[in-house]
């Protein structure tokens, strides 16, 4: 509200309004805001209760800002872009966000549960002290619904009543179809009534049992197994006295003994350390941090080059059936990754592909895609051309057409040959545009999981490295195996380090690559 | 014009509050009503119980609303309504089961389980169990009377550091599938196939005797066995995280058979067969033997290729393949976990029940009177091929075994490294990542 108070004072003469024109105009602005309210509260609504408190409060800021932009009329230019800021914040923001978080926790497999919820499942644990019968129970319930319990040994034939609160009563005989008013429960009924039965103490200590949750019909002097103690933040282990500190997120004795579930907690820069020290990253970090360069410049490459060849041979009118092969240079971009990559592989498969047999009766052998490191890259980097020139055909197409035909007429008069036209001509000014887009390819493909998980997973595999490595893996696949095949199931914290980690290096190679075009369309100034 | 703003706002929050009105009634669940049990007593009880009760049940407080939910994919999902509706038809309490896709089922638990929101009752692989487990998300399970009517080995499957989490209802694992018009005689053991293989080739009655996928270790596992080789080693407490066996001398005596193979020609180096390309070969007749599982059986069938089922070929001991257990689990944040015992102890122990879980399904039953009536003798084949299966490995260091272990596999299936160098460097690199790098 301050801000609001801000800008009332400075803007007392606030312009006549514009927006807010007719009363429909109003009603309909007023019943949509209702309405996205209405999602937005039933979302927190459930969010809150799902325990998912930090995007509960993103959205309930968003739809707060929301509500003040299209309430009041100093706010009005921010109308037009309000959703999409508001979806940038939710989908973006937020997921970036809560990654750097992760990446300082112990979020994973063996630390999924919040701390409280932990306790608590800990302190559901039951234990049977040694030699203590076990009963078998009949439930009676009070009109008024309170509970009472018949049990009888079937060793011993002890028989007891036990009433919540109360001390136990000796008995005798069979279960009557009464005690005191309290109404015996069919075999039927009562596993209606388990769920209360199972919450309750019957009995007065030291004297209490408890009916089990496991076994049918049985109940015994079950304690609890662990009890929290708040003030010194311990777990104590109520059969053998040992005392379990948290360390780490997990409850953790002196001998080094360990109680299951875990935690989630802040770690700290732990996973950054792990990361750092990890003998898989001195190992063969560097020459997968190398092939990922080149995999990415070369795919930006080639597909460019092929991309824009294509798209100047397209350029000349006198091209016969220009529309058609234009259409149909675009097939290979409209087939998902998923379905063309995997035909890929059976082509080239060497015993049985098509083009590997073709190959092989022109050549006299065809080349081991899948198991020589060379052509596996080689075999990546064609699949990569296939799946990405039609995207630089389109664009560098559409750039052509922008370009200014004078220039080429000057350069005519000049002398110039059509190559030292595209070079000193197309090229420099074709890169004002596609410069940036080059650089998003390359960012693009720098993490292109999907192309080397479908083709090979990476493979073939190095030979004598510290962890499982493949001669095509590149960062973000390689850093996928070591976040997944830790001996621990899945480390998302650690996972979110390497990401955020990743993030980091791009961000430097982007950097330098935008300084780069930036200097491209300099030059193309003087052009 | 603040005060118009604010009286705007605040319109608008009722009205969203309006709107939003429904779930703010908490436990809205699609639950049918509990009516009150419907017939009163069945007595199936001794007749010392002859208490009728007294009073109708309905004047006292009644119990919250009881349901029992169970997750279970489409093939599981239509067996169990039929026995929830039995199930509300003797105890009155209805039985919700929700269909999802078999692998959601464990993803989903990890996020509605803590949440409050995941049923009673999952079913599921006993290889979940390590994830599930350390994450603290199932209860421990009785399997009551009829526990001694399950397959031993399935249920040691589901047990998991000395506590017992699953009921299971069926294993499966992979057998020997040959060709019987090109083999006449099943080779007893890996180097009898070697053999075999020599003269089939040589002779030109097939192309290639044996063909497996490179570098799959789920599938050389059972070589590596027969050759007295091993993953973890196997204590009373289950498998030793401590205890890789893939360099130990039988793993390596396995490996180098493999070796063996490529080398000699009967298997082809970097040929890059995958699961597809092996059982179109097999399918038409290039190739007459493989190891396969029960789920390659409706492709095999249908081909027309004549084929048989048997177990393993051993070596120095009989092969054993990974078992693959599934089985009924119960949500440790269920609410009631007693009632989903009864279910299942009551409900799905029985043979009926197992009975038309196999017919469903057709894989060899954990539950033993269901097992031994198997009448497909290519299920019972496959069956008998796992009798001495062991279960694959729940403990999460199992995810720090299968790349390693499978690139190994594939160095060899190359023959770009020496096959003890290949498991001796696979084995030090699991034990680095067990250790935690």
């Amino acid at each position: 509200m301050n801000s609001a108070v801000h800008v009332e004072a400075g803007g007392v003469k606030a312009p006549p309004r514009r927006s807010i024109s007719s009363p429909l105009a109003l009603l309909l602005r007023l019943a949509i805001l209702a309405l996205l309210d209405a999602g937005a509260i039933w979302l927190i609504y459930n969010l809150l209760r799902d325990g998912a408190y930090a995007l509960a409060i993103v959205i309930g800021v968003v739809t707060l800002l929301l509500n003040g932009i299209y309430l009041r009329s100093e706010l009005y230019p921010l109308q037009w872009v309000g959703p999409s800021l508001a979806l940038l914040g939710i989908f973006v923001l937020y997921p970036i966000f809560s990654t750097i978080y992760t990446a300082f926790t112990n979020y994973g497999d063996g630390h999924l549960l919040t701390k409280q919820v932990a306790i608590r499942q800990l302190e559901r644990e039951m234990y049977l002290p040694e030699g203590a019968p076990l009963f078998e129970w009949t439930a009676y319930v009070s009109p008024q619904g309170d509970y009472l319990l018949w049990l009888e040994s079937p060793e011993t034939g002890e028989k007891f009543i036990a009433r919540p609160g109360q001390p136990v009563e000796p008995a005798e005989g069979e279960p009557p179809s009464q005690i005191d008013g309290y109404r015996q429960l069919s075999r039927a009924e009562r596993l209606r009534h388990t769920q209360n039965l199972v919450a309750l103490e019957f009995g007065q200590p030291p004297q209490v049992f408890r009916v089990s949750e496991r076994q049918i019909g049985r109940a015994a002097e079950y304690e609890q197994r662990y009890t929290y103690d708040s003030a010194q933040d311990v777990m104590i282990d109520n059969a053998t006295g040992k005392i379990y500190r948290p360390v780490r997120g997990t409850f953790t004795a002196d001998d080094g003994s360990t109680l299951r579930p875990g935690f989630r907690v802040v770690i700290g820069l732990d996973n950054f350390r792990r990361l750092v020290t990890n003998p898989a990253l001195r190992g063969p970090f560097i020459s997968v941090f190398l092939w990922t360069v080149v995999f990415a410049a070369a795919s930006v490459f080639i597909t460019f080059a092929l991309g824009l060849f294509l798209a100047i041979m397209f350029d000349v009118p006198e091209m016969p059936m220009r529309k058609l092969l234009r259409s149909l240079l675009l097939i290979p971009y409209a087939i998902p990754a998923f379905i063309s990559v995997p035909i890929w592989v059976g082509l080239l498969n060497p015993q049985y592909g098509v083009v590997s047999n073709l190959i092989a009766n022109i050549f006299g052998s065809a080349p081991s895609w899948f198991s020589d490191p060379f052509w596996a890259k080689i075999g990546i980097l064609l699949i990569q051309l296939w799946l990405g020139f039609p995207y630089m055909f389109v664009i560098s197409t559409g750039a052509l057409q922008a370009l200014p035909s004078d220039v080429y007429e000057a350069a005519e008069i000049d002398g110039a040959s059509p190559i030292q036209a595209f070079w000193n001509i197309t090229l420099p000014l074709l890169m004002i545009t596609m410069g940036p887009l080059l650089v998003a390819s390359f960012a693009f493909n720098f993490n292109n999981f999907v192309v080397i998980e479908l083709f090979n997973k990476g493979g073939p595999p190095m030979s004598g490295t510290i962890s499982p490595v493949g001669h095509t893996d590149i960062l973000v696949t390689y850093t996928y195996r070591v976040a997944f095949a830790s001996g621990r199931g899945a480390d998302l914290g650690y996972a979110a380090a390497i990401t955020v980690a990743i993030f980091l290096i791009l961000v430097v190679i982007t950097y330098f690559q935008f300084r780069y075009t930036h200097m491209l369309e300099e030059r193309s100034e003087n052009v | 014009m603040r005060n118009r703003n604010i009286i705007l706002l605040s319109l608008l929050v009722v009205i969203a509050m309006a709107l939003t009105a429904c779930p703010a009634q908490p436990g809205a669940a699609p639950v049918a009503p509990t009516q009150p049990p419907a017939q009163e007593v069945v007595p199936t009880e001794a007749p010392a119980e002859e208490v009728t009760p007294t009073e109708a049940p309905a004047e006292e407080a009644a119990p919250a609303e009881v349901a029992l939910t169970i997750w279970a994919d489409d093939t599981r999902a239509p067996i169990l309504e039929e026995l929830g509706k039995q199930f509300e038809a003797q105890y009155g309490i209805p039985v919700v089961v929700t269909e999802k896709g078999f692998g959601n089922i464990r993803d989903d638990l990890k996020v509605a389980g803590p949440a409050g929101e995941g049923p009673d009752i999952i079913i599921g692989a006993h290889d979940w169990l390590g994830e599930l487990v350390e994450n603290g998300l199932l209860a421990e399970i009785e399997l009551g009377d009829a526990a001694d009517q399950f397959l031993p080995a399935a249920v040691q499957a589901f047990i998991y550091d000395g506590k017992l989490y699953g009921m299971p209802y069926a294993t499966e694992n992979v057998a020997f599938v040959y060709n019987p018009e090109i083999v006449e005689q099943v080779p007893a053991t890996w180097s009898e196939l070697t053999k075999l293989a020599a003269e089939l080739e040589s002779a030109g009655v097939v192309k290639q005797a044996y063909i497996r996928q490179e570098g799959d270790p789920y599938h050389f596992f059972p070589i590596q066995t027969a050759f007295g080789g091993y993953v973890f080693g196997l204590t009373e407490q289950g498998y030793d995280p401590t205890d890789v066996g893939i360099d130990s001398p039988g793993s390596i005596a396995a490996a180098t058979w493999l070796d063996q193979m490529y080398k000699a020609g009967h298997l082809k180096a970097g040929s890059a067969v995958d699961y597809d390309i092996m059982h179109a070969a097999f399918e038409n007749g290039d190739a007459a033997m493989l190891i396969t599982g029960p789920w390659a059986l409706p492709r095999i069938r249908e081909s027309g290729v004549p084929y048989a089922v048997t177990t393993i070929p051993g070596e120095v001991q009989p092969a054993q393949p990974f078992l693959g257990v599934q089985g009924f689990m119960i949500n440790a944040f269920s609410k009631n976990p007693l009632l989903a015992q009864t279910f299942l102890q009551e409900f799905v122990a029985t043979e009926e029940a197992m009975q038309a879980i196999f017919d469903a399904d057709p894989r060899p039953s954990a539950f033993l009177p269901v097992r031994e009536k198997i009448t497909d003798p290519d299920l019972a084949a496959f069956a008998a091929a796992g009798e001495n299966g062991l279960a694959m490995p729940a403990i999460p260091e199992m995810s720090a075994v299968w790349s390693a272990w499978g690139d190994a596999i594939v160095l060899i299936s190359q023959q770009r490294e020496a096959p003890d160098v290949a498991f001796k460097n696979a084995a030090a690199q699991i034990r680095a990542a067990i250790a935690g790098n």
